[in-house]
């Protein structure tokens, strides 16, 4: 069971990065959350969702979902990162398992772009 | 301040290049709540040496429903009047993160300068490469230098430096709802742009009913009006505008939404791509972010098919130039080929009636909306940092319940007298 990211659906608000952000911080931060929305080729409008597991590193891209397993090499001509913390760096996902009604990031994405699988 | 808010005003002396910075005081909040209620309070300290004022709302940043929205306040050099400008996409976002809540900009510096907000540090560097630059370049130059392609800019391009009144504030490379002519202030003080950027935190004080409240907040928006709104034609229609999604939809490559904004209120269209595209294109410029509605309207009007419009506002962007007054003034002197209103933007000079008579930016008074109710809720928009379009299209956000929730945020009482209050003076 894990997150399903909707790369053509999201709108990049971010809501999901600040509501992870929250899990772990019981404030509100951007550097500790697992999913962030990736905003680094504004003036080419690509927009994509990046998120960390466990063991991978999810890739939602509107040309379709890249899951790379962490440990391995990464293709140096992509760009796995859109954040000041390298994701790498960041806990995993833990889906919200201390909280009743699942994840913050689907609880309070504006237009159902996550949910679960 | 200890809640919702980085606790710091930077005051920035650019004649001196002095920065002085001051504690964010409970009892100012407890008496201008924030925003714009707050930023005119210092405009106001500081009114003899004509200053540039930037804040955050008291929510902005925060899980709130459209808690997109810093300000900026100054004269507006086309109305004369001390006006709010918004700084919607992710520019108020990453200011309250920035670490500090307000800036104050006064004096005029020797030569061209930026400024450079971050973790709680504000420098002032000399900005000799950007200076001269369009928009977009001085954007991916600051960015460059800083190694860091998320920093938000608000600046300005030739328009500002040249002096004209139409001059706009941009953000990062888009058009701002800027409409009061606020980049020609920062032309005169030879301040190219502010980079920002945000890795700060904010405590909340009763943090679980905050959330939940933000929660209830986000599901009675999601059941509303508001819902299904998806871009800037949609926006304009919801709005009581005519409805231009058929002539923009063969451009449309994605619509956009500002900071935790449910509604994204932006739309980028491709012009030299493809806008089916799913992948990356290999082109570099490919298209620009729509993000006022009125500039379009007026185009369309005038007959420019979507595509010649789009370019223009492109070349605006640039430039650095409010559209809304372009558009405005094309239409006055009948000039509808696209090639002779890009090439007049160097020559076109205000007084222009897309600044309105209000306050507030008319940015967001599109469609039939009732002046008085329209001024009272940018007026609380401005205060809390909710997104001017959003908080028209999303009435679920009570002052109420802003109130209320903005006291479980910040252990601080804020009621409906001290609101009405503030809003009386910043729209006296």
């Amino acid at each position: 069971m894990g997150l399903k990211i909707d790369a053509l659906t999201c709108t990049a608000c971010m809501a999901c990065e600040l509501a992870c952000g929250y899990h772990r911080d019981d404030a509100f931060a951007l550097l500790s959350s697992c999913i962030v929305p990736y905003r680094a080729r504004e003036k080419k409008n690509y927009i994509g969702v990046i998120l960390k597991e466990e063991d991978s590193l999810i890739a939602a891209r509107p040309e379709g979902t890249e899951i790379s397993r962490i440990g391995q090499e990464q293709d140096p001509d992509k760009e796995a990162d859109a954040s000041a913390k390298p994701m790498l760096l960041r806990e995993s996902c833990d889906l919200c398992e201390d909280l009743d009604d699942g994840p913050l990031c689907i609880r309070f994405c504006p237009v159902n772009a996550i949910s679960m699988e | 301040m200890e809640y919702l808010a980085s606790g710091k005003i930077a005051v920035v002396d650019l004649a001196t290049r002095e920065i002085i910075e001051e504690e964010l005081d409970d009892d100012l909040v407890l008496e201008k709540i924030g925003g714009a209620g707050i930023t005119k309070s210092l405009y106001d300290r500081f009114a003899d040496q004509d200053p540039i004022v930037l804040g955050t709302g008291l929510l902005t940043g925060s899980l709130v429903p459209g808690s997109s929205l810093g300000v900026i306040t100054a004269k507006s050099p086309l109305t004369g009047r001390v006006s709010h400008v918004p700084l919607s996409l992710d520019a108020g976002m990453e200011l309250k993160y920035s670490g500090f809540d307000y800036i104050v900009i006064k004096g005029i510096s020797e030569k061209p300068v930026y400024l450079w907000i971050h973790d709680g540090i504000a420098d002032i560097s000399d900005s000799d490469d950007l200076w001269g630059q369009d928009v977009w370049t001085a954007t991916d130059r600051i960015r460059d230098l800083m190694g860091d392609d998320l920093i938000q800019v608000i600046g300005i391009g030739e328009a500002g430096e040249k002096g004209s009144d139409l001059a706009q504030i941009s953000i990062n490379y888009w058009q701002s709802g800027d409409r009061m002519g606020f980049g020609n202030l920062f032309g005169k003080k030879r301040l190219k742009l502010i980079a920002l950027r945000g890795m700060g935190l904010l405590e909340i004080a009763e943090p679980e009913e905050f959330i939940e409240k933000c929660g209830e907040l986000l599901s009675a928006v999601k059941s509303g009006g508001a819902a299904k709104i998806r871009g800037i034609a949609a926006m304009a229609a919801a709005l009581g505008a005519e409805d231009i999604g058929e002539w923009l939809q063969p451009l449309t490559h994605k619509h956009m939404a500002c900071f935790n904004t449910s509604v994204p209120t932006n739309t980028f269209v491709f012009l030299d791509e493809d806008p089916s595209l799913l992948k990356e294109t290999t082109v570099n410029e490919p298209g620009v972010l729509l993000t006022d509605i009125s500039p379009l309207l007026i185009f369309k009007r005038l007959g420019l098919t979507a595509a010649d419009a789009c370019h223009v506002l492109k070349a605006c962007a640039k430039y650095g130039i409010d559209a809304a007054a372009v558009a405005e003034l094309s239409e006055t002197t009948g000039l509808t080929d696209p090639e002779a209103i890009k090439g007049a933007l160097p020559d076109l000079k205000g007084p222009v009636s897309s600044s309105g008579d209000a306050v507030f930016s008319p940015w967001a008074a599109v469609g039939n909306q009732e002046k008085e109710g329209w001024m009272r809720r940018q007026a609380v928009a401005y205060i809390f940092g909710i997104h001017p379009l959003f908080a028209l299209m999303a009435p679920e956000l009570t002052e109420e319940k802003l109130l209320d929730i903005s006291s479980l945020g910040t252990e601080l009482e804020l009621t409906q007298e001290t609101l009405d209050e503030v809003i009386a003076d910043i729209t006296g």
